[in-house]
């Protein structure tokens, strides 16, 4: 063969497979015109589409919603025709009417006489044409430059953040709680593995399991725990109002303190009073705790674990100081009811007197062994409990509020806020756990919480909270403020089955691979001069579920939120609480602060001198 | 503390526009005029409000959660009290499976108007209004009137709730 009919062949199939394609086109293009009403709904759909960064789901239900349209035209079709088969024809010879007289009013008449039909066959074509618009772009099959699926998805993320940012301005497109006990976040930006709503909404039983959200400074993550604890708690008290569940008991920790803490907490209390709450506690400013309420092992340990007891040849002493707390709660006469009664008890002649008697000599011989270290003891618990301050020396119990906004000075008296922060969560443990207590369904939220982790890490906060069947949410500022190394971080990230919330945050790699990666085709295609040519490859790659660089990039009040392999983008709505809420005041019999009462420490009673000895009572023992 | 305007104790209005020059430029000259260290021993009460305010609103981010709480707390009776009660139907609280629930939901639709985006959903109104007029104008007496008159009602009941202010409790 020679070249020149090498040439001309090459040129004939290149004119085939143009004349093919023009075809193609003017076929399409006929049909188009023909088809006018539905080309008209359906470029109109395509264009929304695009100008609000909707996915093509939005038209397809769009399309759905307007089926009952469709539906009431062919029962009123019918029922003027009663047959089926003009009712079938009926939008045909509309359209064909409306070609006779192509004045505005005919075509406007027209298009209103086969719009029943016209508007959902436009709109589910405008999906598939977005879908498949999406999808050329995206694997790089359609687009004229090499850039344009970087320039679709940035243009397409601005309007879909615009398009959220709108839906979360109307009143009521996000309220605290939506139907099926769904917890409404915000407008929904991007859905990668999600099912797509323009709302995006969390079943309530979320928050009941295990939570994290990361977040730095200023990006909004008040606002979006703000908005979870007040639909939980919504969700929780309709649950209870209809007896399907326990009554909520909302325990949040803001661990870092100071004034931003009382704006949080006074934002958090109105919430809360329009969600239904009766009673809404803000400790130590308004509200106390008693720390003696607690079985007396437990006070014990959670005493001793409160001091700072040191390790090498600091740990003899740490035992000497243990062995005399257990002394001081487990005496005969009961646990002690406040500081100044434990104080008392660290003496040994009240230790003295109260394992005296005769009946308890090996508590005896400790309490003599211990002696010369007691003044000591009783020196660091008096320091460490002027320091706690009275808020939790009583009265008042868990199950006395809705719910209790603990604000702990992180930030100025770190060492201080941990151990209040210890006795706090005991003092839950003891709520979930206490058989003769009512059954609340608890969420322990803590804000900030790696303020005061050094005595307990986030990941026995988290644990204690699984094993007690409380839901736990923790926040942090950053990946690094969820543990002290990477194996405890995660720990706590890969058992949040409850989801993971990531805003902005400058190292969200970590958290981002919890979504995983998806399949994705990515098209090469050969460059002819500085164009594209006919010919490329197709391969298909892996790429993140939910991209650590829009994670870094995210605005104010962006949220990632990361579950089950899959990531939402979202743009959350502040919580309001609704101005119809039916509550009427609450008449305030009881001051929402308690002013304790003073409480009376019982002296250990002497005990009766034995008359003499035992063995006058119970005869003389064997011989060992 | 809570009760703070912080916008009030740097002496400028309530706006969350302000730009951050505004915002330091007040508080330097608050910091100024009060400081401890001054000669005259400075008023420390007053340094120390500017100085949280100053801190609540250095941000534009702050200075929109100080307006959004302001506004917010406008709305409520002192205290931590809900909102004075707009007064309609079903004071009183039922169970949500009562089987009076959707009478009460409709009879609160009034009030949740009201309370909403009342100008944004009468707009959607009259431009349904005005659809369903045209189409009984264009194609009287056809089947394809009251199907497009359905299509335009789906559309207004779907689009026009967000306008609405959320139920009680909500």
């Amino acid at each position: 063969m020679s070249i020149w009919s090498l040439i001309k062949i090459t040129i004939f199939l290149w004119l085939i497979r143009k004349t093919a394609k023009l075809m193609a086109w003017l076929l399409l293009a006929a049909i188009a015109v023909a088809a006018w009403p539905v080309t008209l709904v359906m470029a109109a759909g395509y264009a929304a589409a695009w100008l609000r960064g909707w996915p093509a789901v939005r038209l397809r239900r769009a399309a759905a919603w307007a089926l009952p349209a469709a539906v009431a035209w062919a029962a009123a079709e019918a029922a003027l025709l009663r047959a089926i088969r003009p009712v079938a024809l009926a939008p045909v010879q509309n359209w064909d009417n409306g070609w006779q007289h192509l004045t505005t009013v005919d075509v406007a008449r027209t298009f209103a006489l086969v719009a029943p039909v016209a508007v959902p066959a436009g709109l589910f074509l405008a999906s598939l044409a977005w879908a498949w618009r999406i999808y050329a772009i995206t694997t790089g099959l359609g687009g004229y430059t090499a850039s344009a699926p970087i320039i679709f998805d940035a243009r397409q993320w601005r309007r879909q953040v615009r398009t959220a940012r709108g839906l979360t301005e109307a009143p009521g497109a996000v309220p605290l709680l939506a139907r099926g006990a769904r917890i409404p976040v915000g407008g929904t930006i991007r859905a990668v593995g999600h099912r797509w709503h323009p709302v995006f909404t969390l079943p309530a039983s979320a928050l009941g399991r295990h939570m994290v959200v990361v977040g730095a400074t200023g990006c909004g993550k008040t606002n979006l725990m703000i908005r979870l604890w007040a639909g939980w708690f919504t969700a929780a008290m309709d649950t209870a109002r209809t007896g399907r569940g326990k009554r909520p008991l909302l325990i949040v920790l803001d661990c870092k303190g100071g004034p931003d803490a009382r704006v949080k907490a006074a934002r958090t209390r109105r919430l809360l009073y329009g969600a239904g709450a009766r009673r809404v506690a803000i400790w130590p400013d308004e509200a106390q705790l008693c720390l003696w309420d607690l079985p007396p092992h437990d006070l014990a340990v959670l005493l001793y674990q409160m001091i700072d007891s040191g390790t090498g040849a600091a740990a003899y002493y740490a035992d000497v100081m243990q062995a005399v707390l257990i002394l001081a709660v487990t005496a005969p006469t009961g646990p002690p009811v406040n500081t100044a009664g434990f104080l008392d008890r660290l003496e040994a002649g009240w230790l003295t007197r109260a394992w005296g008697g005769g009946r308890y000599p090996g508590q005896l011989d400790r309490v003599k062994a211990a002696g010369r270290h007691l003044p000591d003891i009783q020196l660091r618990f008096a320091t460490l409990l002027a320091r706690l301050g009275p808020a939790l020396d009583g009265p008042g119990t868990l199950a006395d509020a809705d719910a209790w906004y603990f604000i702990l000075e992180g930030t100025s008296e770190r060492s201080v806020a941990e151990a209040q922060a210890m006795a706090i969560t005991e003092l839950a443990a003891h709520a979930a756990a206490s058989r003769s207590a009512e059954p609340r369904s608890i969420l322990l939220a803590a804000d900030d919480y790696s303020a005061v982790s050094g005595r307990v890490p986030l990941s026995n906060l988290y644990e204690r909270g699984r094993s007690l069947g409380m839901g736990v949410q923790v926040s942090a500022q950053s990946w690094q403020g969820l543990g002290l190394n990477d194996d405890e971080r995660h720990r706590i990230t890969a058992t949040a089955d409850g989801g993971i919330f990531v805003m902005t945050t400058p190292y969200p790699e970590p958290l981002a691979a919890l979504a995983g990666t998806r399949r994705v085709l990515e098209t090469a295609h050969k460059l002819v001069g500085n164009a594209w040519g006919d010919e490329g490859t197709t391969r298909e790659q892996r790429a993140w579920t939910a991209d650590p660089d829009i994670i870094r990039r995210l605005d104010v009040g962006q949220a990632c939120y990361i579950h089950h392999g899959a990531a939402t983008f979202v743009q959350v709505a502040r919580p309001k609480p609704s101005p119809l809420t039916l509550l009427p005041p609450v008449a305030v019999t009881e001051p929402v602060a308690w002013v304790p009462e003073p409480r009376h420490e019982a002296e250990p009673a002497t005990w009766p001198e034995a008359a003499g000895s035992l063995d006058d009572i119970f005869g003389p023992g064997g011989t060992r | 503390m809570t009760d703070l305007n912080p916008f009030e104790a740097l002496g400028l209005p309530a706006d969350p526009g302000l730009g951050d020059e505004q915002v330091r430029a007040a508080w330097r000259a608050i910091a100024a005029a009060t400081h401890p260290d001054r000669g005259d021993g400075g008023d420390l009460a007053r340094y120390t409000a500017a100085s949280a305010a100053y801190a609540e609103l250095r941000t534009a981010w702050g200075r929109s959660e100080a307006y959004a709480d302001l506004t917010e707390r406008a709305s409520q009776t002192d205290g931590p009290i809900t909102a004075p009660i707009p007064v309609i139907l079903g004071a009183v609280l039922l169970p949500s499976a009562s089987p009076w629930q959707p009478l009460l939901t409709l009879a609160q639709v009034p009030a949740r108007i009201i309370r909403g985006r009342p100008l944004h959903l009468l707009l959607r109104a009259v431009i349904a209004a005005v659809l369903a007029l045209v189409i009984l104008q264009l194609i009287p007496g056809t089947a394809a009137a009251p199907a497009d008159i359905t299509g335009v009602l789906t559309w207004f009941v779907l689009t026009g709730h967000r306008n609405l202010a959320p139920r009680p409790e909500r």
